[in-house]
């Protein structure tokens, strides 16, 4: 069974936000919330200051604690490595949301923000209502656009390969710093990016084996 | 904090104390108090103090945990993962205690309450009591909360509160072991008064989150909270009022003065769960200037 993961290079980031409205978009995300984000940071001290753009997502735990927190079952990691919450089940106390030490979950408690307060939902909010419906009162994070994955998987396409099958940062990202591939498999482009260029997990150190891996600057 | 901070200084948990979060706190609170006041109440065969108890665990406790819930009605969900989620085997004690409890009060009623059912009713009590720091604890982002200190820090303080309450009532109906009870306390404030600040001396020499979040605790925005509430009303006050007992005996301690402290104590017991709440800060996850990182 496949293990899917993502290679991040940080090397290739240029901080460009387009991962973080790509993923938006995908699944229609409601102001305020977000399931990919971009943490841009400045180190070192006037006038030798680096600023870094470090793209932070779910990092789908092979030992999630978000899973063993969930008191509903309602998040569950599939076979195949994801990390998912099923909206039904969720009963909204929000331990997950304490539990993750990456702080990826969002508890979503107003369906009433608009886009533009004040002027009522535009055409695109209404069409995410209807094909991307979320749950008021569930928590919500990262799916590594599972929807693409399974249709793509479907039809025959490789995820990470073909377009229609990758997540949709992953085919986004103007820089290319983003692969998708199945960990488990040591031939494929991100198993083979982590040996060769050393990638690194997020704080491994939490000893949860995330799916993300970095490569550094 | 800044959208641009997040990850980048320590940043504050908010969902279990802000907004609707609020529930949460008074939930916990309410539910290890209500549950301490039965067990220490039901060791002096006391219905009132157990009622009582019952009610602020049941009503309170579980009124709150209930509204706080995102879907309050798939509440029964959440007994399906007592293997591995706290929150789980927490309602899972908290039902089981609500239940046995209300059986043995009224099989008391009618004189037919059994020892053995007093003892598991008890157990499921004492559960109760501790699971709210467990569930916290076990949470290892948060550095001020994963600690092993903080499940014995929420028992004590959550007995001491129980043993507090059910002296109150007893005081009522004129019971012949207020000074049994006032044992208790006496056994139970010299625990805190240990553990306390050995908790927080602990998490001040962890990591840098625990040094920002003891430092918010002890000097920051809110600091007039614990130095007035924890400290001075909610522990020193109380002390003063068991020493007096000690000196002059429990009878010639004003019963005025002893109302006051046992509503401080509680004060100060939920005012000490705020802070925690409140200033359970996460680690900054990605490199940042000092001055960034550090300052709050």
């Amino acid at each position: 069974m496949a293990r899917w993961g993502m290679v991040i290079d940080l090397q290739k980031c240029v901080g460009c936000y387009a991962c973080v409205l790509a993923c938006k978009q995908e699944h229609f995300l409601p102001p305020g919330i977000f399931w990919g984000r971009l943490v841009v940071t400045e180190t070192g001290r006037h006038a030798a200051v680096t600023k870094a753009a470090y793209p932070v997502l779910c990092n789908h735990c092979e030992d999630a604690i978000c899973v063993k927190a969930c008191p509903t079952g309602a998040t569950v990691r599939r076979d195949d490595g994801i990390v998912t919450i099923n909206y039904d089940e969720c009963a909204g106390c929000r331990y997950c949301v304490m539990a993750c030490p990456y702080q990826q979950r969002t508890y979503y408690a107003d369906d009433k923000k608009e886009y533009f307060p004040g002027q009522g939902l535009t055409e695109l909010e209404l069409i995410g209502r209807e094909l991307y419906p979320l749950q008021k009162g569930s928590v919500l994070k990262c799916n590594f656009c599972l929807e693409r994955i399974d249709r793509g998987l479907e039809k025959g396409l490789k995820p990470g390969i073909d377009r229609e099958a990758s997540p949709a940062c992953v085919i986004a990202c103007p820089a290319k710093a983003r692969y998708f591939g199945d960990l488990s498999d040591q031939e494929s482009e991100v198993s083979c990016l982590i040996r060769e260029k050393k990638a690194l997990q997020f704080h491994a150190e939490f000893g949860t084996n995330p799916s993300v891996y970095y490569i550094a600057r | 904090m800044k959208p641009y901070e997040w990850m980048v200084r320590h940043t504050p948990q908010t969902e279990w104390i802000q907004g609707r979060g609020i529930l949460f706190w008074i939930a916990f609170f309410c539910i290890e108090l209500g549950a301490a006041t039965f067990l220490i109440a039901s060791l002096f065969h006391n219905l009132l103090a157990e009622f009582i108890g019952w009610l602020i665990c049941a009503l309170l406790g579980g009124g709150f945990h209930f509204i706080y819930l995102g879907h309050p009605f798939r509440f029964y969900r959440m007994l399906l993962k007592p293997q591995t989620s706290w929150i789980s085997r927490g309602l899972l004690f908290v039902s089981g205690f609500l239940l046995l409890s209300a059986i043995h009060m009224v099989l008391s009623l009618s004189g037919m309450s059994f020892l053995g059912l007093l003892i598991v009713t008890d157990i499921l009590a004492f559960l109760t009591i501790i699971y709210g720091g467990f569930a916290m604890s076990y949470v290892n982002g948060i550095p001020l909360w994963n600690s092993a200190l903080l499940p014995v820090l929420y028992t004590v303080a959550g007995l001491w509160g129980g043993a507090e309450l059910s002296i109150i009532i007893q005081l009522q109906d004129g019971s012949e072991h207020v000074a049994s009870l006032e044992q208790i306390v006496r056994v139970l404030l010299i625990i805190f008064v240990v553990i306390f600040p050995t908790y927080l001396v602990s998490a001040r020499y962890g990591t840098s989150a625990g040094r920002v979040s003891v430092a918010e605790i002890v000097k920051g925005r809110l600091w007039p909270l614990f130095w007035a509430g924890v400290i001075l009303f909610g522990t020193a006050l109380p002390i003063g009022v068991v020493v007096a007992s000690l000196v002059i005996g429990f009878d010639g301690i004003p019963i005025a003065l002893f109302y006051f402290s046992v509503a401080f104590e509680l004060i100060g017991d939920l005012t000490l769960r705020y802070l925690i709440l409140k200033y359970g800060f996460y680690n900054p996850l990605v490199p940042a200037a000092d001055s960034l990182s550090n300052e709050q």
